[in-house]
């Protein structure tokens, strides 16, 4: 409970420190609050992703280029991301061909799958002396930004179903569902080498932002697409 | 023998692997993949190039086996992509799994691995150029711009979001060397401003996926840009005409009226000046004084002008006034003809010193000069009752008169310490016209000969000096200066009992000299001239003005005939000096009128003999 606690409340923290800087955004249009259109919501979102992901990419840069060579890695250890068994589509038209409950169900997951190993990395790099101040602020934000990320995707979702443009299957996402996926990888997540994870975690970024582009001009096409 | 054997073999063991090497074949050298490039995220293809081929016909092949998958494959397609490449279609790529990629090179003595290589198609990206550039020169209220538009190559598919693309472009002018640069992130358009007018522009436009390499840039577009002023200088150009106008226009007024602006700007000042009048003394007299002083226009030297007084001007009504209403009939020659010096309202004698300088109003300056320089005009007639009076200040006025009389007697005075004593008088023309004779009252109902009003001119202000410059001209053999004294003279004439009196003296006009001066004679107990003054006795010699010549000088012309009797000048002593006191029936009386050269009454004095009577002398210079 304790260890739990912890990572909960450093991100509630995190989480207030970070809605604290705009009004809150409502779905419904309710008073008090900033009403933002769909298309809005996904600018937002495909924004944080992609910053997600820029970050991610320096990340793993640095590593290969400071770290790995200290570290004398000999050959390539068959890399295993702990996200491989999160079925996503690795084609265009695979992931066109995928509706848009299920892609958008991916994206969830993905993001959900993210949350425990990235705040783990960051809590791995405050005591170890590999990476510089820089490098482990930036792992702080990074596991920040997955959690607001997902919840920004998780209110594209309610307005998406509340547009009637999804179906509601999507609800159970937040169940402990999710927190199992969680807690089944989490121990393979734990294996995964620093490298290995930056690695994986600048691909699934990566995917969550290309999703969320495809999802957007299927949805809302106005601009950008 | 064993030696030949030996040799040979030693030689052929020598020169065979000699000749052998260079006919051995060996494997190829280790190929090296170069680049691996994805232009739509969804196919790619990958370049290697060849090692030494060994001698022998050399294949490649290359393999690859996706990552956690020991199943290895070879490529699907050696041919589209060229020589030397292999092209993945979309049905072998998947995206965001590493390949890894080896190419082998074979003959027919072995293999060669070359190093492999880690792919993942994602970051592999590289786009075709842009297409469909477009460039175009639009205007805008600050002058023309070029629009640059723009397609995403036709292979990325934007439009499903699958690649996001941005772009940049980069402008030139033909003849430079240095590019421009500008990001359009997503925007398929693009403005360039601040242009060069009638230059020709080079545009270029390239992408970049959000993960990837940039594109090549396109093929340059060439745009002219029309000649084209820019708005800030046309606005100033259009200002610069309008001032420009502008300032012709006011050239012209100014031109035009140069003498009217002229006279603004620089007003003259004319007025006569009279020797022996000392302005200071004039100016020291008296303001309360309300002297209307009529005097002789004498006309001395043009450059001499003297200063208009400004508050004479209000005396002017005044003496017209009192002198319309005079009647001179009947009165001595004395009383008002010459020197004649009235006062409005009261008689205040108080200043006695104060001369008064001939008035040179403003107004009438002009008029003045006209009449210095013979202006053919007919000078202000004073036929209407305001015309300008014009009269000689008699200084002596508030000398002459101490009562309520109005009119004054101005004398001449001869100053002590000149010597000489010529006594020049200049008349204007306009006061006696040269044909007529002279005699006449300057009083503005009177008409002379010729029935031109003479003028008078007052000025009130006892300050004013009046400044006449007299120079008499006497007998060739005396000739004294007389000036004409302001303050002394009655200073002097004051102790001699007559207080608002000055002291005068007779002036003989001896003759009119080549100048047309008059010459005047004193005749005082140092005169020396041989006629005197008598009371009641013809023996005067008197001139006749004949009248004014060009040079406004009066033309006088002796006469030995006595003046009428009954006609007597007042004669006022000058101090010290022999004179004969008349009864003072003139005292006191001041004639309005009479211009004392002109002598202009037109009764008594003038008919028998047109005789100058001195004007009250004027101060000194």
């Amino acid at each position: 409970l304790l260890t739990l606690s912890l990572p909960v409340s450093v991100l509630l923290l995190a989480g207030e420190r970070i809605l604290a800087s705009a009004a809150p955004i409502c779905v419904h249009g309710q008073a008090g609050c900033h009403f933002l259109s769909l298309a809005d919501l996904f600018d937002r979102v495909i924004q944080h992703s992609a910053r997600m992901h820029s970050i991610s990419s320096d990340l793993h840069s640095e590593f290969e280029q400071y770290v790995l060579p200290s570290r004398n890695h000999i050959g390539r250890i068959n890399r295993h991301c702990h996200t491989a068994t999160i079925l996503t589509p690795n084609g265009k038209e695979n992931a066109q061909r995928l509706a848009r409950e299920e892609l958008t169900e991916v994206i969830l997951k993905l993001l959900v799958a993210w949350k425990d190993p990235l705040w783990q990395f960051h809590q791995n790099m405050v005591h170890q002396d590999d990476f510089n101040n820089f490098s482990s602020n930036k792992a702080l934000e990074m596991s920040y930004m997955v959690h607001e990320l997902r919840k920004g995707v998780e209110k594209v979702a309610d307005k998406m179903q509340h547009l009637g443009m999804i179906s509601n299957s999507l609800s159970g996402l937040s169940s402990p569902e999710a927190l199992d996926t969680s807690s089944d990888t989490s121990g393979e997540s734990q294996a995964m080498s620093d490298h290995d994870l930056l690695y994986c975690f600048r691909r699934d970024s990566n995917k969550v932002q290309n999703y969320l582009k495809i999802l957007k001009c299927r949805i809302v096409p106005e601009n950008g697409c | 023998m064993m030696w030949r054997d030996v040799g040979v073999t030693l030689i052929l063991s020598l020169i065979l692997p000699v000749v052998a090497q260079g006919a051995r074949h060996t494997p190829p050298g280790k190929p090296k993949l170069t680049s691996c490039r994805s232009p739509d995220k969804e196919t790619f293809t990958c370049w290697w190039e060849a090692g030494s081929d060994g001698g022998r016909p050399t294949t490649y092949s290359l393999f690859y086996h996706k990552e956690n998958s020991e199943t290895v494959y070879e490529c699907p397609d050696y041919h589209t992509a060229g020589a030397n490449s292999c092209f993945f279609n979309k049905n072998e790529t998947s995206i965001w799994v590493n390949y890894n990629i080896t190419v082998v090179a074979t003959n027919a003595l072995g293999n060669n691995f070359s190093d492999p290589v880690d792919v993942d198609v994602v970051y592999i990206v590289q786009p075709h150029t842009p297409e469909n550039v477009t460039v175009g020169v639009l205007e805008d209220e600050d002058g023309p711009f070029l629009r640059v538009s723009w397609e995403p190559p036709r292979k990325a598919d934007t439009r499903s979001g699958w690649i996001t693309l941005i772009y940049e472009l980069r402008v030139k002018l033909e003849e430079a060397e240095e590019w421009e640069e500008h990001r359009a992130g997503q925007q398929k358009m693009f403005n360039i401003f601040s242009l060069h007018s009638g230059g020709v522009y080079m545009v270029q436009v390239r992408c970049k996926p959000d993960h990837g390499f940039w594109s090549e840039w396109s093929t340059a577009s060439y745009v002219k840009v029309p000649d084209y002023i820019p708005r800030e200088r046309s606005m100033w150009i259009l200002i610069a005409v309008f001032s420009a106008f502008i300032f012709l226009i006011l050239t012209w007024i100014i031109t035009l009226n140069r003498s009217s602006v002229k006279h603004c700007l620089l007003p003259p000042v004319p007025g006569p000046k009279i020797k022996g009048f000392d302005q200071q003394l004039l100016k020291k007299g008296k303001p309360e004084e309300d002297l209307l002083v009529e005097y002789l226009e004498v006309y001395v030297n043009e450059k001499q002008e003297l200063m208009p007084e400004g508050k004479d001007l209000r005396d002017v009504g005044c003496l017209k006034s009192k002198s319309q209403s005079d009647n001179d009939s009947g009165r001595g020659s004395c009383d008002s003809h010459t020197l004649l010096m009235e006062k409005c309202g009261g008689v205040e004698s108080k200043d006695e010193s104060s001369y008064e300088e001939p008035e040179l109003l403003q107004g009438q300056a002009g008029s003045w000069e006209r009449l210095e320089r013979g202006d053919s005009q007919v000078v202000d007639t004073p036929d209407s009752s305001d015309a300008r009076v014009k009269t000689w200040p008699l200084v002596f006025s508030p000398s002459i008169h101490g009562s309520s009389d109005n009119h004054h007697y101005g004398t001449l005075e001869m100053p002590k310490q000149h010597s000489t004593s010529e006594i020049t008088y200049s008349v204007p023309d306009h006061l006696f016209p040269t044909s007529t004779s002279f005699p006449h009252h300057h009083h503005p109902e009177y008409r002379d000969s010729l029935g031109e009003y003479s003028e008078y001119r007052h000025s009130r202000s006892p300050s004013t000096g009046v400044l006449y410059h007299w120079e008499a001209q006497h007998h060739p053999q005396a000739h004294s200066n007389f000036n004409i004294r302001n303050l002394e003279r009655q200073k002097e004439a004051t102790g001699l009992g007559l207080p608002p009196s000055r002291s005068m003296e007779y002036v003989e006009v001896q003759k009119v000299n080549q100048e047309n001066q008059l010459v005047l004679k004193p005749l005082s107990s140092h005169g020396r001239g041989p006629s005197q003054v008598q009371f009641g006795r013809a023996v005067v010699d008197y001139s006749k003005v004949n009248g004014v010549n060009n040079d406004n000088v009066l033309l006088l012309q002796r006469q030995r005939e006595m003046a009428e009797a009954g006609q007597y000048c007042d004669y006022r002593e000058k101090e010290g000096a022999e004179a004969e006191r008349y009864p003072t029936q003139q005292q006191g009386k001041t004639t309005k009128d009479g211009p004392v050269a002109t002598q202009l009454q037109e009764s008594t004095c003038l008919t028998t003999s047109g005789y100058v009577d001195t004007v009250p002398t004027m101060p000194t210079f």
